[in-house]
């Protein structure tokens, strides 16, 4: 069975447009019914798979300037296929690189905490369950089927929505056809974001708006030099930020594009 | 040594109404060797056989717990009354999302008073429908919650028959006490029947192996050629340095890890 | 047969043999592994049939439209509505935790009334029959004893058939007394009167603005209707348009302005009246307005340019003046300029010249009912029910003054005047308060000066609160007729904040009510059907659905079918008709009472040598600090520089922080003369040198533990500071000062 091109699934995010208001982080956790604790300030331990970073370009008042950047999985393509860094050493094989929408997937009954995937991740996005969740009487009636559930133990971290991917998919069979359109796989991110900052589609298909965006001049990838081959892309107009997205010191000169784009 | 012929004289000679047995060194070492040798295979054959009927037999009776159905439901009769067999009651929604298990207003339809005269129908309605209480089913095919099943990926794409998975539930005339593992809360279906785990037919169990014995044909051995995961690169590597020019073999699988559907296929 | 140790050891390897051979050990390892997977504790969501329902949210005044995916009949999660007029599919993180609000442990699941005293938190269940008797009785004696006039409502908000209920109700029963929980509508509307003679809101155009100059609004912190100005901003990224922030904080909005302005906090009015100087004196205004539909232009150009050049105005605002003056210029140059006020969300109504002064600068750049610009928006008359027949105690009792003095002689103009009604309470100077009704707000918290607040709360003898929630107001309270959450009642959401068009949304019941609440507008309509007479008669609805229903008249059924309606024919460009003034044209100068807007410099609280630093409050979208607290996924959003553990961050320029020897999260003393507070230093460049900087929305003490105790409450630090000209708190912080702790 020959198969067209593979999809890619990932995300542009314009920092010009981001307010830092977090409402991707709330949908996110609404969505995928990440538990919540009573003390949420050691932020280490307090699980957002989406996350609203705050950069600064670090001069004191009045030059003091500040950008918000939301931190979603990268979803690592790494060197070739597959070699994301958490993917490659997970002893569990409970996460997974899939080949055809290029979307790591975390399954929970599968792993079984040793945080290796942790360690591995540098962008901080995966995040261990340490207590079992508690949803206070009566929350747990706006847990969605769709989405498991996870209980202590285990690591869980942002999935693309890939729940969302299984029921339009079901959709398009019930209409008689296997495509799916831009509009019908969304993440609940990219839903939400009031400020239409947050952009999601096949990064392969010509069509998709992501498409185009990536090949911005404006934009860049987090730790580029670390050849994770991320596929969420940031766009900005603020040359502090695209150089604060590869930790870029004083001294370096030009920004600097890897061989490798995937 | 003794002969018998001295042996029996011994007896004779000491025949004054006793018989006493005289044990020699030699025959009693025989007779316990004899002795010894019995009681080890048989007490080997005794747990062997102990065990077996336990584990193939025993375990499985406390293994499983019975549960009689709400409402004894009569498959047989009610397809004779739709026109959609299977899809009638358990359909598909507009989005593609699977029924399942039919709610009260289904059957309301035609339930709203009794229709016939068994008396499980009379419960029905009375307990029931009167009540607008839904029937605590018990749903046998029931999987784990890290499960996703598409129902419209196999019903309309593969154009797979409903009994493939669920059996011949259409012709029963009343719904099968309701087996489930003490130790899980699974229905028996799952694991199947038999507590070796052998099946007959395609419905006899339903664990991931059985679904992956269909998968394995049918939908795993995508070929693409754009993609490589590591071991077809190294392939890719090892032929291009044997046979230069030679056209590369196309890889398999979604997942890289295993070269089978991706996890989130099937897993949520 | 002897049965030794040999034939044991074979029994049992037979025994093991046979084991291995079946499925005994195999089957029950898959089944211990799978009951370890299995803790009784994680819930398995059931699955079920998804539909979607469209509401209104109603968590704040900006009205975006939502809808909400069910399972069976659980909402499992809100999205935003694409294609409503304010939000079109975007929603924001107070909007989207809706749920937690829906399936809170801390919801009211009944009515309660008080045992024991006042926020010990004892409470026994009582039915809605014997609830609503009640408070009819303790009302009827009030007015038998000709003192109707001392009930008073505290409302969130005064536009929609339930505030209006709650107004027909008091004039009904013969009391002035309806509050409003003040905001910068109430200068906005105030503003809007005096200088266009009108009785209407602000409606915004930023859609097509092509540069914003805000004083202090935080835009992007909540101002207005958050998504709606969210989508604007993204909007004003593809057209190039200017925003320019002036405040004296870094907040959000100031991050992602085209240019930051650190202004002297208090001094917002005096750079406004600088551009207008500039403006003037260059002659970058629109002659056209200004001469064709303007009045008084004369008297106040001489006071703008006679006072406020900008040398002097570079040495009251801190700005120097060539910053000053190429503002202006870009200001006035713009094709379709646009000055916004309102500091933060816009929480505090502020100094009344202030405002008018910001509207004075749109009327300069010709900005007033054109293309980008600011106009007058009124969509409440849609709430059209009969006059009220009052009877003789009724009569009486509405001719007394309000509690709160506004529209007296002191404040003719305004309308609530919540702020002044701790003092009038505890002065007890006019008459008592003997009976209060509290909904959609919770004033305990939200309040200025909260030791005053509960020192009048203290007074009044019979406090009732329709909160669906127990917030601190609730739990104050001695009775408590909850109110169905806003995703189990039907009702109407006019004017989302700032929105152009006049939009009547519609919220509609999501799933029914979890509780044995009772909507607030059918527990009013049986309150006054419990007081009987004329009372009875004025509100002749069988239920408020069913007035609801009435009221839209033919709206009824396109609010179903699309959620909200739209005035299609709503048109106010017409310049020659917009003004209701005196001279029939915009007021410069009011010529009925001489007002000219100027810069009015509000005396914020403290002496300058106890309290060397000034304290001001910011507003985060992630901290809402109205009448709902945050829900647990959004606490969860507050950073750690603002919340650690259950300690507060007050933000301090380095400067200042080394001057006073204060280390980045160290604890210190803050001390205002209101309150004292302990709470850690975070050092920010964002802040100007000798600011102190304190969030709004922490220091809940009702709620639960997932809000409960975090922070500091900044209303027990402050206290209102009146507004000499309309009596609205003016305060914009109050002096502090900080020790180690």
């Amino acid at each position: 069975m020959k198969q067209k091109k593979a999809k890619k699934y990932g995300m542009v995010i314009d920092l010009d447009k981001c307010t830092g208001c977090g409402a991707c982080m709330v949908a996110c956790m609404a969505e995928n019914n990440v538990p919540f604790r009573k003390d949420e300030t050691k932020k280490l331990l307090s699980i957002t798979w989406m996350r609203v970073y705050k950069l600064t370009n670090g001069k004191p008042f009045p030059k003091i300037d500040e950008c918000y950047l939301p931190r979603p999985c990268m979803h690592c393509e790494g060197q070739h296929e597959g070699h994301s860094p958490c993917v490659t050493v997970c002893p569990a094989i409970a996460t997974d690189y899939s080949s055809e929408t290029g979307i790591v997937s975390q399954i929970y009954t599968r792993c079984f905490g040793c945080r290796y995937c942790m360690a591995s991740c540098p962008y901080h996005a995966r995040y261990f369950n340490w207590w079992d969740p508690v949803w206070p009487d009566g929350m747990e009636k706006y847990l969605s089927p769709n989405v498991s559930p996870r209980m202590r133990g285990v690591v869980e971290k942002c999935s693309f929505c890939f729940h969302r991917y299984q029921l339009a998919k079901e959709k398009a069979y019930m209409e008689g056809r296997r495509e799916l359109k831009e509009d019908e796989y969304q993440t609940a991110c990219t839903q939400a974001c009031p400020a239409a900052a947050i952009t999601f589609g096949d990064l392969n298909n010509p069509k998709h708006a992501v498409n185009k965006m990536k090949k911005n001049p404006n934009a860049f990838r987090l730790l580029e030099r670390l050849e994770t081959n991320p596929k969420v892309y940031y766009l900005s107009s603020r040359e502090w930020v695209r150089r604060a997205g590869d930790n870029y010191l004083e001294s370096e000169d030009k920004l600097k594009k890897t061989g490798y784009h995937g | 040594m003794s002969t018998l012929d001295d042996n029996a004289k011994a007896i004779e000679d000491n025949a004054e109404g006793e018989e006493v047995a005289i044990s020699s060194p030699e025959i009693n070492i025989k007779e316990q060797d004899n002795g010894a040798g019995g009681p080890v295979i048989l007490f080997f054959i005794v747990g062997l056989f102990a065990s077996l009927i336990v584990g193939w037999i025993i375990f499985p009776k406390l293994l499983y717990s019975k549960k009689r159905q709400p409402i004894d439901f009569n498959h047989r009769l009610h397809i004779a009354e739709v026109e959609d067999e299977c899809e009638s009651c358990h359909f598909f929604r507009e989005d593609g999302t699977y029924s399942g298990v039919p709610k009260l207003e289904q059957c309301v339809e035609c339930h709203e008073e009794v229709q016939g005269n068994s008396p499980d129908e009379i419960k029905f309605v009375e307990e029931y429908v009167s009540q607008d209480r839904e029937v605590p089913w018990l749903v046998s095919s029931k999987q784990p919650d890290n499960v996703f099943f598409s129902h419209v990926a196999h019903v309309k794409v593969a154009e797979m028959e409903c009994v493939t998975c669920h059996g011949l539930i259409g012709e029963s005339e009343s719904l099968k006490v309701y087996e489930y593992n003490r130790i899980t809360g699974y229905s028996r279906d799952i694991w199947g029947k038999s507590i070796g785990g052998f099946k007959k037919n395609t419905w006899d169990r339903m664990k991931m192996d059985d679904c992956a014995e269909c998968h394995e044909k049918e939908t795993a051995g995508i070929e693409r050629t754009d993609v490589k995961t590591p071991l077809g690169r190294l392939f890719d590597n090892l032929i291009a340095i044997s046979f230069p020019g030679m056209e590369m073999p196309s890889n398999k699988g979604d997942s890289v890890q295993t070269e089978r559907d991706a996890c989130f296929v099937c897993h949520k | 047969m002897k049965i030794d140790r040999r034939s044991f050891l074979s029994f049992l390897i037979g025994g093991a043999a046979g084991t291995t051979l079946s499925p005994l050990p195999w089957k029950l390892m898959d089944d211990s592994a799978i009951w370890t997977q299995m803790w009784p504790w994680t819930p398995v969501p059931e699955d079920g049939e998804s539909s979607y329902v469209n509401s209104v949210c109603t968590l704040c005044s900006g009205g975006c439209g939502i809808t909400i995916r069910k399972i069976d009949d659980r909402a499992v999660k809100i999205e935003g509505m694409k294609g409503y007029p304010v939000n079109d599919g975007g929603v924001c993180l107070l909007g989207l935790s809706g749920l937690q609000l829906l399936y809170s442990p801390t919801r009211v699941k009944g009515p309660l009334k008080r045992v024991g005293k006042r926020g010990q938190g004892k409470w026994e269940k009582i039915s809605w029959n014997d609830a609503i008797s009640e408070v009819a009785k303790t009302l009827s004696d009030l007015r038998s004893k000709g003192q109707s006039h001392t009930v008073g409502i505290i409302s969130g908000s005064d536009r929609g058939t339930v505030p209006r209920l709650f107004d027909r109700f008091l004039t009904a029963f013969g009391s002035p007394n309806l509050m409003l929980t003040p905001s910068i509508q109430d200068s906005y509307e105030l503003t809007l009167h005096l200088m266009q003679g009108v009785q209407a809101l602000p409606g915004f155009d930023f859609e097509n603005t092509d540069f914003i100059l805000s004083f202090g609004s935080g835009f992007i912190d909540g101002w207005g209707s958050p998504v709606r100005m969210f989508r604007a901003h993204s909007n004003w990224r593809s057209t190039g348009a200017k925003v320019i922030q002036i405040e004296p904080r870094l907040s959000h909005t100031a991050a992602k302005a085209d240019k930051w302005i650190p202004i002297n906090p208090g001094t917002e009015a005096a750079l406004a009246m600088g551009l207008a100087h500039v403006i003037i004196k260059e002659s970058l205004y629109d002659t056209n307005f200004v001469d064709n539909f303007s009045e008084g232009f004369y008297d106040w150009k001489r006071l703008v340019l006679g006072k406020y050049g900008p040398d002097s105005v570079a040495t009251i605002t801190g700005i120097d003046s060539t910053t000053i003056i190429a503002l202006a210029r870009g200001f006035a140059r713009a094709s379709k300029p646009l000055a916004i006020c309102g500091r933060g969300q816009g929480t505090t109504p502020g100094s009344l010249h202030e405002c008018m002064v910001v509207h004075a600068l749109n009327a300069l750049v010709g900005s007033i009912n054109s293309n980008g610009g600011v106009f007058a928006v009124n969509g409440t008359e849609y709430v059209n029910w009969p006059e009220v027949e009052m009877d003789g105690i009724a009569a009486a009792g509405m001719q007394n003054e309000r509690l709160d003095e506004a529209g007296s002689k002191k404040y003719p103009h305004s309308r609530y005047l919540l702020n002044r009604f701790p003092a009038a309470v505890n002065s007890e100077e006019k008459y008592p308060l003997q009976a209060l009704f509290v909904a959609g707000a919770n004033p305990l918290y939200s309040m200025p000066d909260s030791n005053a607040v509960k020192k009048a709360f203290a007074k009044i003898p019979l406090v009732v609160s329709f909160s669906s929630y127990l917030d601190e107001t609730a739990q104050n309270a001695d009775l408590i007729l909850p109110n169905h959450s806003y995703l189990e009642r039907y009702e109407d959401i006019p004017l989302p904040a700032g929105l152009l068009k006049p939009v009547i949304g519609l919220s509609r019941p999501v799933v029914e009510p979890q509780f044995n609440t009772r909507h607030v507008g059918d527990v009013i309509i049986l309150l006054a059907k419990a007081l009987g007479g004329n009372l009875s008669d004025a509100f002749a609805w069988d239920s408020y659905n069913a007035c609801l229903k009435e009221t839209l008249g033919d709206k009824w059924q396109t609010m179903v079918e699309e959620g909200f309606w739209s005035d299609p024919y709503f048109n106010t460009k017409d310049l020659e008709t917009s003004f209701d003034t005196i001279s029939g044209k915009f007021e410069f100068a009011n010529q009925d009472n001489g007002f000219l807007p100027q810069f009015t410099p509000v005396k914020i609280q403290g002496d300058e040598k106890s309290y060397p630093l000034v304290l001001i409050p910011y507003d985060s979208i992630r901290l809402a600090n109205g009448f709902i607290g945050d829900p647990p996924f959004v606490i969860k959003t507050v950073e750690d520089t603002v919340l650690k553990g259950k300690d507060v961050f007050v933000e301090l320029n380095p400067k200042t922080a080394r001057a006073y020897g204060l280390r980045e999260g160290q604890r210190a003393m803050l001390s205002t003369p209101k309150g004292k507070a302990n709470v850690k230093i975070h050092l920010f460049d964002g802040i100007m040198p000798g600011i102190v900087a304190l969030p709004r929305g922490l220091g809940h003490t009702a709620y639960d533990d997932y809000l409960a105790g975090k922070g500091i409450n900044f209303n027990e630090l402050i206290g209102p500071v009146e507004d000499p000209d309309s009596g609205f708190d003016a305060a914009w912080g109050i002096r502090v000062k900080l020790a180690k702790a």
